[in-house]
């Protein structure tokens, strides 16, 4: 247990001080960081050449609308002239002119360009309403005559509801979850199929061989490499509850996150759930394949390719998850969420869906979880012997060698 | 002490060991030579348990198992370390597989860096070491946690002659210190100069199996050197002369056809009179090896 552990912490060491790490890490940040800040400049930069001025005659009619238009005007400017000045600085998009002669409304927008579809809809109801009123107010209308002339037709839609079809939130998680496990089962299958490739058939494995047997020693690489991954999600979910409070804390976001609480609250709960065990077990599987990939490879120098059935798999998963996400009850869905290497991806499926029982999930995760124990017993045993064979045959010789070796 | 009985191993179609046989005394040296091939590497592998043999190897009476890894040292015949970690990363964490604490195996780094004269420190890395002074790193990884069986494919190769004394005189001070010892090795002159026993392999099937002296003298002493003013041709008229090799200028080696007859040369080549050097010897280790290679090729 102790040689173990030496060999899990020499690897975790290894791959946390490496480059690659830290940029793998570190990438998603910048990334969300270099948007954020190229959208916020942006916005900067465009903001005042997109706003409009309201100019009028008369002060009740400009305040009402300007009442009623909560964003992009600019109420500063009061005069045609000075729009027409801030216009050609590019300071300003266009001016609207209200005019009221006691009658009709009129509107006349002067601008670069045509107004926007928003500021048009939202001028042409404030306009409808206003003439709405002088129009009530000018026929004499009855309080009565008034509410039967404003009676307007009903339209309502009724869906029925199908078993298996996602709403928004469902969606939203199913999204994360698969493009959570495709990533990380394709980042850690190659880095565990290299961390192994890069040992094989060199005669540093004699030696270690000499001072422990071989299945403490791969026991310990796979938990080296999976010290790593739990690194990775700590950090994560760190940036991530970090970002959460910052948002919180940001009165620009706050709106924003309050609007969606309840989207973001149940894609929460369909993650941080049992989805996770499945996450997680994924990752062995895949990993003890991506190993076990790493062994069979001719050389160290062809580490590279280790990783590519494990790849294989993984994409063909990924895609696989596709076509189904809105017909959780198609046959296969059900299959494959039994099948080790793709219940990780289909089962949290059908879980976020409400497809299936207590039961079925139990028995997925039996079948998991016994696939990883006799695949991590069969690599064990075999450890020793892949790793110091020493030939030319390719990589799919050594495979095929590995099974008929065992049978 | 190690003990090989009767083990056997077959590859597909090639007999790589055929019924070998032999003990390794604690504190004692043995050398297993051979061509390339023979089955010295095949032997250590099976000591080592990397493959499946036929026949019984103990240590110490019990058959080797994962409890003794912990007092195995083992240097394999190509060199191989973690060449991105430094020196002291690398003792340290192939002494830690050896159940050995860093702090036991920290303090004394230093100490065997000296003995082995590595141009580096603790701190340089691997990679940054010429080929010589990397061997040396790993004949320390090998040394440091003092094995009590030392297994050593080829430890000299790639070796000059002053860090060959290096490592035949820390060889000398593991056996002094109790240790097991077997190596094998392509140079006679460090076979000779260490092995209390040896053990030749041709085509896996042992040919030779004794002490140093215990080996040469099944040769019988057909060997005599000379040092007189005959000519060689005058020299190969001599009974029992079957040829004669000039190693000097009036020094001569006589290869006799057989022992006995070395007291008829001594009185007619020294009628009586002084003579420099006549010493008659069994075949060197050197000649041995290609005496019974030489038989497999006839």
């Amino acid at each position: 247990m102790r040689k173990t552990w030496v060999v899990t912490f020499e690897t975790y060491l290894r791959q946390i001080k490496s480059w690659s790490f830290l940029f793998m890490v570190l990438g998603p940040f910048l990334m969300i960081g270099l948007t954020i800040g190229i959208s916020y400049l942006s916005a900067n930069s465009a903001s005042s050449s997109k706003q409009v001025a309201v100019i009028s005659t008369s002060q009740p009619l400009r305040r009402d609308y300007i009442k009623q238009q909560d964003s992009g005007l600019n109420t500063k400017i009061t005069t045609v002239s000075a729009a027409k000045s801030a216009m050609g600085k590019n300071h300003l998009a266009g001016y609207l002119l209200l005019s009221d002669n006691q009658q009709q409304i009129h509107a006349d927008y002067h601008g670069s360009s045509q107004m926007s579809s928003a500021l048009k809809a939202q001028t042409q109801n404030f306009l409808s309403r206003y003439q709405q009123a002088y129009n009530y107010q000018q026929a004499k209308l009855t309080t009565k005559q008034q509410r039967l002339l404003a009676r307007t037709p009903v339209l309502q839609q009724h869906i029925e509801k199908k078993a298996g079809t996602a709403n928004l939130a469902k969606t939203i998680s199913f999204w994360i979850l698969v493009t959570m496990i495709y990533i990380i089962l394709i980042t850690y299958s190659t880095i565990a199929a290299q961390e192994i490739a890069s040992d094989k058939g060199t005669k540093i494995m004699e030696i270690i061989f000499s001072s422990t047997t071989a299945t403490s020693y791969f026991v310990g690489k796979i938990a080296g490499i999976l010290l790593v991954i739990l690194t990775q999600i700590v950090i994560y979910l760190l940036g991530g509850w970090a970002a959460f409070q910052f948002a919180m804390n940001s009165a620009s976001l706050k709106p924003l996150i309050t609007q969606y609480q309840s989207l973001i609250d149940t894609v929460l709960h369909n993650l941080l759930s049992i989805n996770l065990v499945y996450l997680f077990l994924g990752v062995i599987i895949y990993t003890l394949l991506a190993a076990y990939s790493g062994a069979v490879v001719a050389k160290a120098e062809d580490a590279s390719k280790a990783a590519q059935p494990v790849i294989m798999l993984g994409v063909f998963g990924f895609f696989a998850t596709f076509p189904f996400q809105n017909n959780m009850d198609a046959l296969l869905v059900k299959i494959l969420s039994y099948v080790p290497f793709f219940s990780s991806y289909f089962m949290p499926m059908r879980i976020i869906n409400g497809t299936v029982n207590g039961w079925e999930q139990t028995i997925s995760l039996i079948v998991l979880l016994a696939a990883i124990a006799l695949f991590a017993g069969y690599i064990g045993s075999q450890y020793q012997r892949l790793m110091l064979q020493t030939d030319n045959h390719s990589f799919w010789q050594h495979l095929l060698h590995g099974w008929r070796h065992q049978s | 002490m190690l003990s090989i009985q009767h083990i056997s191993k077959q590859f597909d179609t090639v007999k790589a060991l055929t019924d070998v046989s032999f003990d390794v005394p604690n504190g004692q040296i043995l050398g297993l030579i051979g061509q390339n091939g023979a089955g010295k590497s095949t032997t250590f592998h099976s000591i080592l348990n990397f493959i499946k043999y036929d026949g019984s190897i103990t240590w110490q009476g019990h058959p080797l198992s994962a409890d003794d890894f912990d007092t195995i040292g083992y240097l394999p015949e190509e060199r191989s370390l973690m060449t991105k970690l430094t020196i002291e990363q690398q003792i340290v964490y192939l002494a830690r597989l050896k159940n050995k604490s860093a702090k036991d195996i920290r303090p004394r780094i230093d100490d065997w860096l000296g003995r082995f004269a590595v141009k580096g420190t603790r701190k340089s890395r691997i990679n940054d070491l010429s080929k010589g002074n990397q061997q040396k790193v790993q004949l320390i990884c090998t040394l440091i946690h003092h094995p009590k069986l030392l297994i050593l494919d080829e430890p000299f190769s790639g070796l000059d002659p002053v860090n060959a004394d290096l490592l035949k005189q820390a060889i000398l001070n593991a056996r002094d210190d109790g240790a097991a010892i077997i190596f094998s090795s392509h140079d006679m002159e460090n076979v000779s100069a260490l092995c209390d026993h040896l053990v030749m392999l041709r085509k896996g099937e042992m040919v030779l199996n004794g002490t140093l002296n215990e080996v040469r003298s099944q040769f019988g002493k057909t060997e005599l050197y000379v040092t007189t003013d005959w000519s060689a041709t005058r020299l190969a008229t001599l009974p029992g002369v079957a040829d004669v090799e000039t190693r000097q200028p009036g020094q001569y080696l006589l290869h006799l056809t057989d022992p006995a007859v070395g007291p008829d040369i001594f009185a007619e080549l020294t009628q009586g009179h002084y003579i420099e050097e006549f010493s008659q010897q069994p075949p060197t280790l050197d000649e041995i090896f290609r005496m019974k290679v030489g038989e497999d090729h006839a």
